[in-house]
């Protein structure tokens, strides 16, 4: 079956090259603006997500999992006591100013516990052993705080809040959504280290037993801890993705990025097609001269549109892909799924065909009598 | 012989605005299989109008056409449609070839919109092709082709399909006298041997001399 549709449009090789980079411009605008979404969001739930705790105990209205707030430390002995629960620790997450060797001060975010392995916090240590962390002031710092923190190695000391700490390990891949490099410590330390950390502590990680369902466990913790707020793992990934989504705004600033390139997308897939299918008018006309109906003409112009998204998408999809590795020396995440790679694909078919209606409606009324005008 | 185009009594009239003009003026005119016709009137006497409602382009005020023995009913769009597919080939005076199909490719796509398609459309296409001698420029652009050679193609999907109808505008009009000459001699050979019926519509006074009928018109009506 002979291609009129893919030989017209490849017969204008300027006009094609402008439609698809129309659609692959939105299409990069669109796996990189949400793929760098998707990355920062990536990391707001990182330790929620590498944490082996099944349920999750906060302050009330606690945000997301790095604003954390102050509650009793005994609580846990509560929750202890909940049928179902196999076994509940104390976590400090909190914000403390760390001391640099140039003088200057820098925020760090202390990840604090007395049981790290328990926990499988954290989940990539690069050096060192984390059961050593409560020998002494010691500290693990995450590889990404060379960018805050200047360089550093094991053996070496700096000062939090004013105590001197050696860095006797160092971790990857521990992220917070503010970007303070994360620092672990013992939990008896973290609570020496301020006044407002005594007796207290900012969660209670939960490991439900074998077999009870976490929901149940949650909903059991609920009634004994009626002043605290509890989560399954899930619940809770979700609240601290939520928090940044709707309350910073970036959720807003990503649906408007993707309504612009959509648009630009549909506006120069339209244009191009609507000019393309006016050049060839009588061209429709003689397809409708020789038997052809106004179904073969929209199939023409539709399947132009697919082409255009097909080969746009696979234009965009390469940009991204090849845009990562500078991403990643900007210290940026590029996250694109599968599944969401599938649906902007999904989304560039259906942003293209929607261009095409545009000039259905233009050749919809083609006259074939046209065919014996000169 | 076996009519395959009848007009009887075919009245067009054009509705501008208030104005109404009458364009065709009761025509009633035949062609038979294997017979070729010459259509002949000054500009603007309805020889256009004429072809288009014949082809099933455009359909009468008033009046009947047959083609291929099947009686037009104007209230059915679909039949045009479907007539014009099925029995009619067009031949037109600016070709109306597809830029950017290849000759071959011209022919098996009028096939394909004529519903056929695979292997058995691209024979029937090559065969044509054949049959109007451009065995070698199969594969030429219309671009690279002369306008003899442009207007053979043409012929050749028009004949693709073998419609029992061969209608064609001005075929000549934009070809030299020694290259009109050789496409009307190639028209006329390949309507009589496949025993088409072939109304030709022209100012082209050569045309006359492979015509086996010559029909004038003036102001809507057929001249005596």
């Amino acid at each position: 079956m002979v291609s009129l549709a893919r030989k017209n449009l490849l017969h204008d090789r300027t006009r094609f090259v402008i439609t698809v980079s129309g659609v692959a411009f939105a299409v990069t605008l669109v796996l990189v603006q949400v793929g760098l979404f998707m990355g920062l969001l990536d990391k707001a739930t990182v330790t929620i997500r590498n944490a082996e705790a099944d349920v999750w105990v906060t302050s009330h209205q606690t945000p997301n999992v790095d604003f954390a707030h102050a509650f009793p430390e005994t609580t846990v002995l509560r929750v202890r006591g909940v049928p179902g629960v196999a076994r509940a620790d104390n976590l400090i997450i909190a914000f403390m100013n760390i001391q640099l060797p140039s003088g200057a001060e820098e925020g760090c975010l202390v990840y604090a516990l007395d049981d790290f392995a328990g926990w499988n916090l954290p989940w990539k240590v690069n050096e060192g052993q984390v059961a050593d962390l409560g020998r002494g002031r010691y500290m693990f710092m995450d590889r990404s705080a060379v960018r805050r923190f200047g360089p550093f190695s094991v053996g070496d000391y700096r000062e939090v809040l004013g105590r001197r700490f050696k860095i006797i390990g160092t971790t990857s891949e521990a992220a917070s959504f503010t970007t303070a490099p994360i620092v672990f410590m013992d939990y008896g330390n973290a609570q020496e280290l301020s006044q407002v950390l005594q007796g207290k502590t900012s969660y209670i990680l939960v490991k439900a037993a074998p077999g009870a369902d976490p929901q149940a466990v949650a909903a059991a913790i609920r009634r004994v801890v009626p002043y605290n707020d509890v989560y399954t793992k899930a619940e809770w990934a979700q609240r601290s993705r939520s928090y940044w989504v709707v309350s910073t705004g970036l959720g807003m600033n990503m649906g408007v990025t993707v309504f612009l390139g959509i648009l630009v997308g549909i506006v120069v897939v339209a244009q191009t097609l609507y000019t393309s299918a006016v050049e060839h008018m009588k061209e429709f006309g003689t397809v409708k001269a020789i038997g052809g109906s106004n179904w073969d003409i929209y199939r023409i112009l539709g399947e132009q549109a697919l082409i255009a998204a097909t080969v746009g998408f696979a234009v965009g999809g390469v940009i991204s892909w090849a845009l990562r590795p500078a991403m990643a020396t900007l210290h940026l995440n590029v996250l694109v799924s599968p599944s969401f790679a599938a649906a902007v694909f999904v989304g560039t078919l259906l942003m293209c065909l929607g261009a095409a209606l545009f000039s259905f409606r233009r050749v919809a009324g083609i006259d074939p009598a046209l065919v014996f005008r000169s | 012989m076996k009519k395959v185009l009848e007009a009887r009594g075919v009245v067009k009239v054009f509705e501008e605005g208030s104005q109404k003009v009458e364009v065709l003026r009761g025509v009633s005119m035949e062609v038979s299989a294997g017979e070729v016709v010459a259509l002949e009137g000054p500009s603007g006497s309805g020889k256009t109008t004429l072809l288009s409602i014949l082809g099933c382009i455009l359909t009468p005020t008033r009046g009947e056409v047959t083609v291929a023995g099947e009686t037009i009913d104007p209230s059915r769009p679909s039949q045009l449609r479907d007539v014009r597919r099925r029995s009619i080939g067009f031949v037109f005076q600016q070709y109306n070839l597809f830029p950017a199909l290849t000759a071959l490719e011209n022919v098996e796509y009028a096939l394909n919109v004529k519903g056929r398609t695979g292997r058995g459309a691209h024979d029937e296409a090559e065969s044509a092709l054949v049959r109007v001698g451009l065995a070698d420029r199969m594969h030429f652009l219309p671009r690279d082709l002369s306008g003899g050679q442009k207007q053979r193609v043409a012929i050749a999907r028009a004949l693709a399909g073998s419609p029992e109808v061969l209608l064609a505008d001005e075929p000549t009009a934009n070809l030299d006298s020694v290259v009109g000459a050789s496409v009307l001699e190639l028209f006329r050979d390949l309507a009589k041997r496949e025993s088409k019926g072939l109304l030709i519509v022209t100012h082209d006074p050569k045309v006359r001399d492979i015509a086996d009928r010559v029909v004038g018109i003036r102001d809507g009506r057929l001249a005596a």
